[in-house]
C-alpha cells in the first residue's frame, strides 16, 4: 500500500519533469497561505500517511509525511514524549510534511529546540522523481553534507519530502506559568537576564503590558525557579500556549485582512524602536507584528536586518515577490545552483519561496 | 599535475608555481613553503596519512582569503583550510597539493554579545580561548570534542563531544558564519536571530562540510549560562550491558544530564594507571556530570543514582570540588594516551560508529566480542547518551599486517552501526577514510551530495578527495 503511495508519487513527479508541468506539494493545506503564490497541479501528500517505526525508548519517531500532526502528537503523549518544537497547525489537517517543509515552531522552540535541531533523517522525491534518504535514526551524524537539515523550511523547493524521523522529547513533569505586569522594553530586558542563568525556562510571551514565562521540568527545579522569579501563577497557561501557537489569541485574531509580519531578531532588539501592535515571543527573539500605515515594508527591513536578523509577511497581503526577506545577489545564486541540483527543471513548488529563478 | 579523467582539470605545475610566487609577493613572511611547515600542514591526528600543501599562508581577515581563493580559482589550484590540525580523518591532507590557508592567525573574538548569549568570533579563535575570553562575562561556549580545536575547525567537522546530550552539536550552537566561496566571494549566512535564514539553511550545509564547499571565516555563536551549580560522580557497573541500561531509563525520563561518558573496563584499567585514579575498579564505568541550579542538580542526580543501583550500578563516588571533577575529566580525556600506554610503540586510531540508542548495548558487545576474538589491542569510550562510542585500536606503525587488520575491524565497525540503522560517524566526520563507508550508508543519496559540491564547487578546488567520493 505505502510502497505504492511512494511509487505513486515518484512516477507523478516523473511524469510532470518530462512534461515541464509545476507541481504544487499539499498536505492538509493549513499552511497553504505561507510563501508566494502557488502554481500548477495539486501534488497531494496526504494518502502517504502512517508512523512507521516509533520506538519509545530510542526517543525517536519516523512517519510518512502524509500523516497528522495530530495522530504523531496523541501517540507520542501516550508515551509521555511530545514534538518539542510545538509545530503550529494551523487546522486539524495539518500534516508531519507541511511542519517541516514550512519550518515553524511554536513556543518551546528557542529552549528545547527548532525543527531542524529535532529532524534527523528525511527521505524525499527529488524533482526528477527519484526517492533518496538523508541523515537516519541517530542522535548525531555527520556522515556527508547535512542534506536532511536543508529540506527544513525550504518549502518544498528541493524535493517532495515524503518521511521524516524526529527526535522526541520526555514530556515535562510539571510545568507552571506565571504572569508579570511589564513594559515591553523591560519584559524583553528581563527574560534574556533569565535566559542567561540556570532556569527551566520553556516560553515566553508578551503582549499588552503582560509577560507571562513558562518553567518546565522536575518539580523541585520549577518550584525553586518561581520562587526566585515571583510573579502571578496563571491557572489557564495551557489554553493560553495552545492559542500562541495556533494563533487562535485575540492578538492573532484581531489581525483580520490586514498583513501580520513575523520579524526574527536578535533577542535584545529594543522595542520602541518599531512599537505599534505586537507579539513578542522566544525571549524577544520573535516578534509578531501587525501591519499599519505606520509600516513600511523597506523600512521595516532595514531595522530588521540591522537586528541581525529578518521579516517574513506571513499572512495577508497578496502572494507578489516581497513575502520573503529578499537575498544578497551571491546567497540568491547559491539557492539557484542549489535548487537545480534538487529539482533541475522547477516543477516543485514554483514561485513559493525565494524568487529562485 | 595531470588531468584526471572526468574531473576538471588541474592547475599545471606551472600555475601552481605562480601561485606560490604571488602569495609570497602578497603575504611576505606569512606565505611558508620550507618542508618543515608543509609537513605540519599534512596531516591531522588520527591515521598518519601525510600529504604535503605546496605553500602555507597565513591571513588576517575575510578579504585575505578571498584573495587566497580567487588566486586559486582563477590558476585552479586546490585550497586547504586548516585550524591547529586535531581532526581525525585525513580532513587536512592536501592529497592534490595546493594552497594550505592556516587560520590560526584569525584568532579574534570579534563581539562578545552578553545580554543575546551570542558572539562572533574569526575562525582561527580555539574553544578554551574563547570561554578564557568569556571569563567574568558569567557565559561558557560548552562544545567540548576533547581538544583545543579551532571553532572554524568545530564548525566545519559539525564537531561534538563530551557535552552534547544537554547543548548540542556545533550543528545546533551555530547561529550563522562567513564563508568564502569556491570563486572567493564573501557570503553571510544566517545572523544573530534565532530562526536565522530567509532562504535555505546554508549554515547547517556548510556546517560539517570539511571545508569542501568553502573556508569557514567567522562565526556566530550561542552562548550560555554559566551553571550555577555543577556536581560530577562515578559509577562502575558489573557489566557493559548495565552500564548502558541505565543511560536508556535516564534518557527516557529526561534527565538532563550534561554529560555521560562510558569506559569499558579495559579502557577503565587504563586510566586508573594513566591518570591515577584510585578507589576505582577495571569495569565498565560511567561518567556523569549535572548542570543546573542547586536544586536541579541535587534533584537530578538523585534520580540518576536510583537509576544506577536499578542497574546494579554502584554507589555514586562523587567530585563536588572543581578540582576533583578537572582531575577526572583530565582522566577522560587523556583516554587516548592512556589506551596508548597500553602497549607503548604502537599508534592508535579512533572509530566513530553511532547507532540508535536501543542497539547500543548490542553493537557494543559485538564489537568487543570482534576485538578479542582478532586479539586486538583495544579499549572503547563512549557518548553514550547519543549512543555514539569510539573503539581505540592499537597497531604497530611499522606492521604493515597490523594496521590492516585494525583498518579492517574499523571498516567492520562501521558497518555493523550501518546495519543496526546507524551512522559510520557520529562526530569524527569523513575525510578521507571514511568515504568507503559514506556510499555503504547512503547508496544512491551521495549521488546528490556529489551533485551539491558540483553545484557550489565546479572546479573541485576545495579541499579535494575529502567528505564527499568521487
Amino acid at each position: 500500500m505505502t510502497a505504492t503511495t511512494l511509487e505513486a508519487l515518484c512516477a507523478r513527479v516523473r511524469d510532470a519533469a518530462a512534461t515541464n508541468t509545476a507541481l504544487r506539494i499539499r498536505g492538509g493545506g493549513t499552511k497553504d497561505f505561507y510563501g508566494g503564490a502557488l502554481e500548477g497541479e495539486v501534488l497531494a501528500t496526504t494518502d502517504h500517511a502512517g508512523i512507521v517505526d516509533y520506538e519509545p525508548t530510542e526517543l525517536v519517531l519516523t512517519a510518512r509525511a502524509g500523516t497528522p500532526l495530530a495522530t504523531i502528537e496523541s501517540e507520542m503523549r501516550a508515551h509521555g514524549q511530545m514534538l518539542a518544537f510545538e509545530p503550529p497547525h494551523f487546522g486539524a489537517a495539518a500534516t508531519l510534511g507541511g511542519a517541516v517543509a514550512t519550518g515553524l515552531a511554536g513556543p518551546r522552540r528557542p529552549y528545547a529546540g527548532a525543527v531542524r535541531d529535532l529532524v534527523l533523517g528525511v527521505s524525499i522525491v527529488d524533482g526528477t522523481g527519484e526517492a533518496l534518504s538523508f541523515g537516519g535514526r541517530v542522535m548525531k551524524n555527520v556522515a556527508g553534507f547535512d542534506v536532511s537539515r536543508l529540506m527544513v523550511g525550504a518549502l518544498g523547493t528541493l524535493g517532495v519530502i515524503t518521511e521524516v524521523s524526529l527526535k522526541c522529547l520526555p514530556l515535562p513533569k510539571h510545568e507552571v506559568t506565571v504572569a508579570f505586569a511589564l513594559s515591553a522594553d523591560e519584559a524583553i530586558r528581563r527574560v534574556n537576564e533569565w535566559g542567561g542563568q540556570p532556569l527551566p525556562l520553556s516560553a515566553t510571551a508578551y503582549h499588552d503590558g503582560q509577560l507571562r514565562v513558562r518553567l518546565s521540568g522536575a518539580q523541585p527545579a520549577v518550584d525553586a525557579a518561581v520562587r526566585k522569579l515571583g510573579g502571578d501563577a496563571d491557572p489557564a497557561a495551557d489554553a493560553f500556549w495552545t492559542a500562541v501557537r495556533e494563533h487562535t489569541h485575540p492578538f492573532f485574531a484581531a489581525v483580520g485582512e490586514r498583513v501580520l509580519w513575523r520579524l526574527t531578531v536578535r533577542p535584545t532588539a529594543p522595542f520602541t524602536d518599531l512599537g505599534g501592535e505586537q507579539f513578542i515571543e522566544w525571549g524577544g527573539g520573535l516578534r509578531w507584528m501587525v501591519d499599519s500605515d505606520r509600516v513600511d515594508a523597506g523600512k521595516l527591513r532595514t531595522w530588521v536586518a540591522a537586528q541581525g536578523g529578518h521579516a517574513t509577511r506571513f499572512r495577508g497581503g497578496t502572494c507578489s515577490g516581497d513575502v520573503f526577506h529578499p537575498l544578497p545577489a551571491v546567497l540568491a545564486r547559491l539557492h539557484a545552483r542549489l535548487a537545480t541540483v534538487f529539482d533541475p527543471r522547477g516543477i516543485l513548488n514554483r514561485g513559493r519561496f525565494v524568487p529562485l529563478r | 599535475m595531470s588531468v584526471e579523467t572526468g574531473q576538471a582539470s588541474r592547475g599545471s605545475a606551472n600555475e601552481v608555481a605562480r601561485v606560490v610566487e604571488t602569495l609570497a609577493r602578497d603575504f611576505g613572511e606569512r606565505a611558508k613553503t620550507g618542508d618543515a611547515v608543509r609537513t605540519q600542514h599534512a596531516r591531522g591526528e588520527g591515521l598518519p596519512d601525510p600529504a604535503l600543501p605546496d605553500v602555507v599562508v597565513y591571513p588576517h581577515d575575510n578579504d585575505e582569503v578571498a584573495g587566497i581563493v580567487r588566486l586559486c580559482h582563477a590558476a585552479r589550484v586546490p585550497v586547504i583550510a586548516f585550524g591547529v590540525g586535531t581532526s581525525l580523518e585525513g580532513h587536512v591532507a592536501a592529497l592534490h597539493g595546493g594552497v594550505c590557508v592556516d587560520l590560526s592567525e584569525m584568532n579574534r573574538v570579534l563581539e562578545i554579545n552578553a545580554d543575546d548569549l551570542d558572539c562572533r568570533v574569526q575562525a582561527g579563535v580555539t574553544r578554551e580561548q574563547l570561554n578564557a575570553e568569556l571569563k567574568g562575562t558569567g557565559l561558557f561556549f560548552p562544545i567540548d570534542p576533547g581538544a583545543n580545536a579551532t571553532l572554524g575547525g568545530m564548525a566545519s567537522t559539525r564537531a561534538s563531544g563530551t557535552n552534547a546530550v544537554r547543548y548540542g552539536t556545533m550543528r545546533e550552537n551555530v547561529l550563522g558564519l562567513t564563508v568564502v566561496t569556491a570563486d572567493g566571494r564573501i557570503v553571510h549566512t544566517g545572523g544573530r536571530a534565532r530562526k536565522s535564514s530567509a532562504g535555505y539553511d546554508l549554515t547547517r550545509l556548510f556546517v560539517g562540510a570539511e571545508g569542501t564547499l568553502g573556508v569557514i571565516t567567522e562565526i556566530q555563536l550561542r552562548l550560555y549560562g554559566v551553571p550555577e551549580a555543577i556536581s560530577a560522580a562515578v559509577c562502575q557497573f558489573p557489566d557493559l550491558k548495565a552500564a548502558v541500561g541505565a543511560v536508556i531509563v535516564a534518557m527516557q525520563m529526561g534527565i538532563p544530564l550534561a554529560r555521560i561518558e562510558l569506559l569499558d573496563a579495559l579502557q577503565m584499567e587504563a586510566c586508573i594507571r594513566y591518570s591515577k585514579l584510585d578507589g576505582y575498579e577495571a569495569k565498565p564505568t560511567l561518567l556523569f556530570e549535572f548542570h543546573g541550579s542547586e536544586a536541579g542538580v541535587k534533584e537530578q542526580a538523585e534520580a540518576m543514582e536510583r537509576i544506577a543501583a536499578d542497574h546494579a550500578g554502584s554507589a555514586f563516588q562523587w567530585a563536588t570540588q572543581a578540582e576533583d571533577r578537572s582531575r577526572l575529566w583530565k582522566a577522560r580525556h587523556n583516554a587516548y594516551y592512556a589506551a596508548l600506554a597500553l602497549s607503548p610503540g604502537r599508534q592508535a586510531f579512533s572509530t566513530d560508529a553511532c547507532v540508535p540508542i536501543s542497539r547500543l548495548a548490542d553493537c557494543l558487545l559485538e564489537t568487543r566480542a570482534e576485538l578479542d576474538r582478532e586479539g586486538a589491542i583495544a579499549t572503547i569510550v563512549g557518548h553514550v547518551g547519543d549512543g555514539n562510542f569510539h573503539v581505540l585500536l592499537l597497531f604497530d606503525p611499522a606492521s604493515k599486517a597490523e594496521r590492516a587488520k585494525a583498518e579492517a575491524i574499523a571498516q567492520s565497525v562501521s558497518l555493523r552501526a550501518i546495519g543496526m540503522g546507524g551512522t559510520c560517524t557520529g562526530e569524527h566526520g569523513v575525510g578521507i577514510h571514511k568515504l568507503g563507508a559514506l556510499v555503504a550508508e547512503h547508496g544512491e543519496a551521495v549521488d546528490l551530495m556529489r551533485a551539491i559540491k558540483r553545484a557550489l564547487d565546479p572546479l573541485d578546488i576545495m579541499n579535494p578527495g575529502k567528505t564527499v567520493p568521487r
